[in-house]
């Protein structure tokens, strides 16, 4: 199976890793990847502004680009998941045709047919399905307890997403399930890490992320996981302020889901980037037995 | 602050497609916010107002500047009222305005290597004029 991909900005300078080790992944378990040409950044975030056009004028062009070369379009960024989705769906609604034509004339580009936007999860649930991917683990992670983070971007507005259950997600869950992992119930799986606030508020992304790891910690998690470079950096990077605040406070490595996932399929070591996370994840995948 | 447009709340309407009015003041919006122990005004708080005629004072509060865009807000509205979109349309009348709420110039350089750019261009999109 071959899906047009679409990576965006972070994913190749922060979140390299979240990106390298999905396209390694997507090899061994059978299906590729084609980053299509000429994307351009999708704007980080959705604008809801009603007179503010030009905010939408980036994805719709990704998007018109993309239904040039198939019916689906892949993303492993949260809020590139989002902010395309999103800006898709509006682009189909009956009732705001006349701003879709105006973006459309506007961008240039052929709509050559409808296009539905995927997450790399949904690829990996929908259309690989869990038994698929259990039959690939080379080395289940056994013993190793995970807290699956979502956060807003993935499941709201669920009207819109509906890409899992809303309060509860389980499919990464269900993902780390397969590879042999031990899901931990985890309260904090949707609450939100305070984003872009860290650059703006520092110490209220501090707040809200330090709540989300508390969550983690009560459950006894090893690792947090995620998708969202984002919600990756506040989790992980502020966990210096975390103890710098609080003598007492335990660090938990937060890694990308792709990251486990090409541990539990065979990635060597170096292809993990593990080197990029903050709070080194090493120690406790070593605990479990895994990294070689 | 002063702002030249006299019919905010119209504006502020019109932005964000949300009638202020459809808001009957339960409170689910803000029990669920995630930085609602650093806001000023609350959403409830911030909507009553709206309701009141006091666009003005919910301009000049640090609610709005606060949101996180976390969209928990809209999603258990029982009157499918939207916060966070009435936020942002706060938020563009007072940018629009030529208030920027974030300097670039005033970020650190480690920060600058380290903040995924994602956050950046949100930040930026969300707080600057
Ligand atoms: S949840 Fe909806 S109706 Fe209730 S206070 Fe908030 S905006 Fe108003
Ligand atoms: S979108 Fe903003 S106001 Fe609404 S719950 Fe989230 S942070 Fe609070």
């Amino acid at each position: 199976m071959r899906y047009t991909y679409y990576p965006g900005c972070t994913l190749y300078t922060t979140a390299r890793s979240l990106n390298d080790c999905a396209l390694k992944v997507a090899e061994r378990i059978g299906f590729e990847l084609a980053e299509m040409p000429a994307w351009t950044c999708c704007g980080a975030i959705y604008n809801t502004n009603s007179d503010d056009l030009a905010a939408s004028v980036g994805p719709v062009r990704n998007l018109a680009r993309a239904s040039q070369l198939g019916d689906k379009l892949v993303t492993l960024c949260a809020a590139c998941y989002n902010v395309l989705k999103r800006t898709n769906t509006a682009l189909n609604d009956p009732e705001k045709q006349d701003v879709a034509k105006r973006l459309l004339d506007y961008v240039e580009e052929p709509f050559e047919r409808p296009i539905e936007v995927i997450h790399y999860l949904e690829v990996l649930r929908d259309d690989i399905g869990w038994d698929q991917i259990r039959g690939k683990v080379t080395r289940p992670l056994s013993g190793l307890k995970v807290a699956s983070y979502y956060g807003c971007l993935m499941v709201r507005p669920p009207k819109v997403l509906q890409f899992d259950d809303p309060t509860n997600p389980m499919c990464l869950d269900d993902l780390m399930a397969a590879i042999g992992a031990e899901p931990v119930q985890f309260d904090f799986k949707t609450k939100c890490c305070g984003g872009y606030l860290v650059v703006s508020q520092h110490d209220v992304a501090v707040k809200c992320s330090r709540r989300i790891i508390d969550n983690a910690a009560d459950y006894n998690a090893d690792v947090l996981v995620t998708t969202c470079p984002l919600c990756h950096y506040n989790l992980d990077a502020l966990q210096r302020d975390m103890k710098a605040e609080d003598p007492d406070f335990q660090p938990i490595p937060v890694l990308y889901f792709t990251q486990l996932l090409g541990l539990a399929t065979g990635l060597r070591k170096r292809e993990l980037a593990l080197d990029y996370n903050k709070i080194d994840p090493r120690p406790v995948l070593k605990k479990v037995g895994n990294v070689s | 602050m002063e702002y030249p447009d006299k019919t905010l709340i119209r504006q502020i309407e019109t932005l964000s497609g949300q009638g202020i009015s459809d808001c009957y003041q339960c409170g689910r919006c803000t029990s669920g916010c995630p930085v609602v122990d650093e806001m000023d005004l609350n959403p409830r708080q911030t909507i009553l107002l709206l309701q009141l005629g006091k666009a003005e004072e919910v301009l000049g509060s640090n609610g709005i500047w606060l949101c996180a865009s976390c969209m928990v807000c809209g999603t258990r509205c029982p009157c499918e009222v939207d916060y966070a979109r009435i936020a942002e349309a706060c938020r563009a009348i007072v940018l629009r305005a030529k208030n920027s709420k974030v300097d670039p110039d005033s970020i650190k350089d480690e920060n600058i290597e380290e903040i995924p750019q994602q956050a950046f261009v949100a930040s930026f999109r969300k707080f600057a004029g």
